[in-house]
């Protein structure tokens, strides 16, 4: 007999496929054992090849649809095509990024699957053949495992870089699969463009980029919002900061500013006091810079560089160009 | 043109706790909010009405009687009426669950044009319904709408933030749309209003008065379980030293992010 599929739903990003798909597989695959399948489903246009980014991962199968309407269809097109798969190869679960659009889709075939969908997980196991999936609630503050023990397939979304993707070796199969494209006419996307930052406020930005009382002058700041541009992210400040007219309150990080956890944060020149560390201290990655080697910032920090702020931005900045 | 928006009452505050002794979260004292996604909903609707003085907004809510008070406080912002949707055999539902009973609710208000919810609750922070709503009602979705705006009699017109893109979409009517909080800031409750509130209807709809398939409900219709509540255990990190000149250091920052594919 066959082993139980185990699907990652690729998803696109511009003309690329977002990085959570390439994390999923990696992950798929330390779960999958000699258990299941690793199977990546690809919905792409026919000219494309975006299986050229996932084969280094080493999943079993690439499958892919091809139809030139995908790059641009909406949720309930996807959804649609994705139930026609499901129907014809039964997987046992199905894995999503826990990006906007998978976050949009994964409840739609969920609905029409009519099975359990975990949101935005944080971690994965199997017991059994029955996913156990670990996701936050209330902003956070509370972990819980959640199955569905009954219904199969059984899905989740997984939040994005919260695991790392690690080439494989392997030859992923590459085969095609047919669906029948059912248009929605009653919904249209008609214009796409692509931003850099779709962040207004440091609270939903992806990457921040902070600023202490030791990175606080005109061209330290120039250069960082210059950095931050580069990053897709937005500034963010210590509380002595937002004494400068450049920042308001709305830009603070910290107990009586914005709580933050962000995919990336960059501290120059912040001490670390509690107060500050409890609005950012559960950030996926955090860098820290600063000149005195004790500084409790360091503590909380995945890389840390000690010496000048204005240095290391100017570095960076120069690098990034 | 009739717009329900969906609201769900959720504890004032995230700093819930576990109790030590149970295992269970402890929500003691806490006084329940209309979700404050759900506001930008409402104030969306209340906005497309003020465009369209024929419009009316009926909000809609599953949960315990005390969910009466998150549908008062958007009828004191100026909705016109309230629907909860209340009973024993709908508790403990999960997202598919609760979806089901919202769209067997929408069908039975009849000649809805819109539907919109917020961006996710805060406290189970799926923002799974309106999607799964949208497929029970067979209705296309524009999902995380930064604007809105009807753009024809029967057409409506949204922006939607993806990660590095930004989409316009054009929905024939009816559809559903769930919103983001940039998108408006909900009013106050004017006074006037807040008088006037307690004179709008609010109905109560229990098990029997909706066309109910009793398999699909409440826990029984949940194929998800929670079977485990912890506090996270802080993220214990391992500093790597940055070393050498700003460049150097600089040079494998880089290499470290995009390994982490954060560039
Ligand atoms: C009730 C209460 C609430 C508070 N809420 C907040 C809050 O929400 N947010 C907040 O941020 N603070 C808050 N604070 C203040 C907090 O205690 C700290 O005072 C503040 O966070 C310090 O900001 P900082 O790290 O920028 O400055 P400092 O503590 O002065 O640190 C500056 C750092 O920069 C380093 N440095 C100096 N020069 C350089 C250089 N050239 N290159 C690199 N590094 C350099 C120094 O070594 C030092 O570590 C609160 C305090 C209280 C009492
Ligand atoms: C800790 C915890 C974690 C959970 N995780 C999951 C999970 O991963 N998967 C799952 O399927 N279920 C999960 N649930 C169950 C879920 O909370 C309930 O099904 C809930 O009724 C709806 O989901 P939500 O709170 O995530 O709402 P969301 O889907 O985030 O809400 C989106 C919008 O839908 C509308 N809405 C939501 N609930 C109602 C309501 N009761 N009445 C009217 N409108 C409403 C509002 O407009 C809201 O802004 C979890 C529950 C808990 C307590």
């Amino acid at each position: 007999m066959s082993k139980p599929e185990l699907w990652v739903i690729a998803e696109r990003r511009l003309d690329h496929v977002e990085p959570t798909t390439q994390q999923l597989i990696t992950k798929a695959k330390s779960l999958a054992g000699d258990q299941f399948k690793v199977v990546t489903i690809l919905l792409e246009a026919t000219t494309d090849h975006l299986e050229n980014e996932l084969t280094a991962y080493g999943p079993d199968e690439i499958r892919i649809v091809r139809d030139d309407r995908f790059p641009t269809a909406t949720d309930a097109e996807h959804a649609d095509a994705l139930k026609q798969l499901v129907d014809a190869y039964q997987p046992n679960s199905i894995l999503f990024g826990a990006t906007i659009t998978g976050r949009s889709i994964a409840p739609r075939l969920q609905a029409k699957l009519q099975t359990g969908l975990t949101a935005d997980c944080l971690d994965l196991r199997f017991d059994d053949d029955t996913l156990v999936a670990t996701k936050p609630s209330y902003g956070d503050n509370i972990m819980c495992e959640i199955i569905c023990p009954d219904h199969r397939p059984q899905m989740a979304s997984v939040r994005p870089n919260t695991f790392v993707a690690t080439p494989a070796t392997g030859d992923a199969t590459i085969t095609t699969a047919t669906v029948t494209f059912h248009p929605v006419d009653r919904l249209k996307v008609t214009t796409a463009r692509p931003v850099v930052n779709t962040a207004t406020t440091v609270g939903d930005a992806n990457r921040v980029v902070a600023l202490g009382r030791g990175a606080a002058s005109a061209t330290t700041i120039d250069t960082a919002t210059k950095l931050a541009e580069k990053l897709g992210g937005r500034i963010g400040v210590s509380r002595p900061l937002t004494d400068q007219d450049r920042f308001t309150h709305d830009d603070q990080i910290g107990q009586s500013g914005n709580t933050i956890h962000p995919e990336l944060i960059i501290n120059f020149g912040i001490s670390g006091a509690v107060q500050y560390l409890v609005g950012m201290q559960d950030s996926q990655t955090i860098v820290a810079i600063n000149s005195d080697s004790h500084a409790p910032i360091f503590d909380v920090a995945d890389y840390g560089y000690v010496g000048d702020a204005q240095a290391f931005i100017a570095a960076l900045l120069a690098q990034f160009n | 043109m009739k717009i329900v928006v969906c609201i769900k009452q959720v504890p004032e505050t995230n700093d819930v706790t576990i109790d030590p002794v149970t295992h269970n979260l402890d929500r003691r004292g806490l006084a329940g909010v209309m979700n404050p996604f759900d506001k930008n909903a409402v104030e969306q609707a209340l906005q497309l009405k003020d465009a369209d003085s024929d419009a009316e907004v009926v909000l809609l809510s599953m949960g315990p009687d005390d969910y009466a008070e998150s549908l008062r406080e958007g009828m004191a912002m100026g909705a016109d009426a309230g629907v909860l949707l209340s009973d024993r055999a709908f508790a403990g539902a999960d997202t598919l669950a609760t979806g089901y009973v919202i769209a067997q609710a929408i069908k039975q208000i009849g000649d809805v044009d819109l539907v919109l919810f917020g961006r996710q609750a805060v406290d189970a922070d799926t923002g799974q319904v309106g999607p799964i709503v949208a497929e029970f009602l067979h209705q296309p979705q524009i999902t995380y709408a930064a604007s809105l705006r009807l753009s024809g009699t029967n057409e409506v017109t949204a922006e939607r933030l993806l990660e590095d893109t930004k989409q316009t979409l054009v929905a024939t009517l009816p559809a559903v749309v769930s919103v983001r909080s940039e998108l408006n800031t909900p009013r106050y409750p004017a006074p006037r209003n807040i008088q006037l509130s307690f004179a709008k209807p609010l109905t109560v709809w229990h098990h029997d008065d909706l066309d109910l398939d009793d398999s699909r409900l409440g826990q029984a219709g949940s194929p998800t379980i929670v079977t485990k509540v912890y506090a996270p255990e802080p993220v214990k990190r391992e500093l790597t030293p940055l070393t050498g000149t700003p460049t150097e250091a600089a040079s494998q920052l880089i290499t470290a992010l995009k390994t982490r594919q954060l560039i």
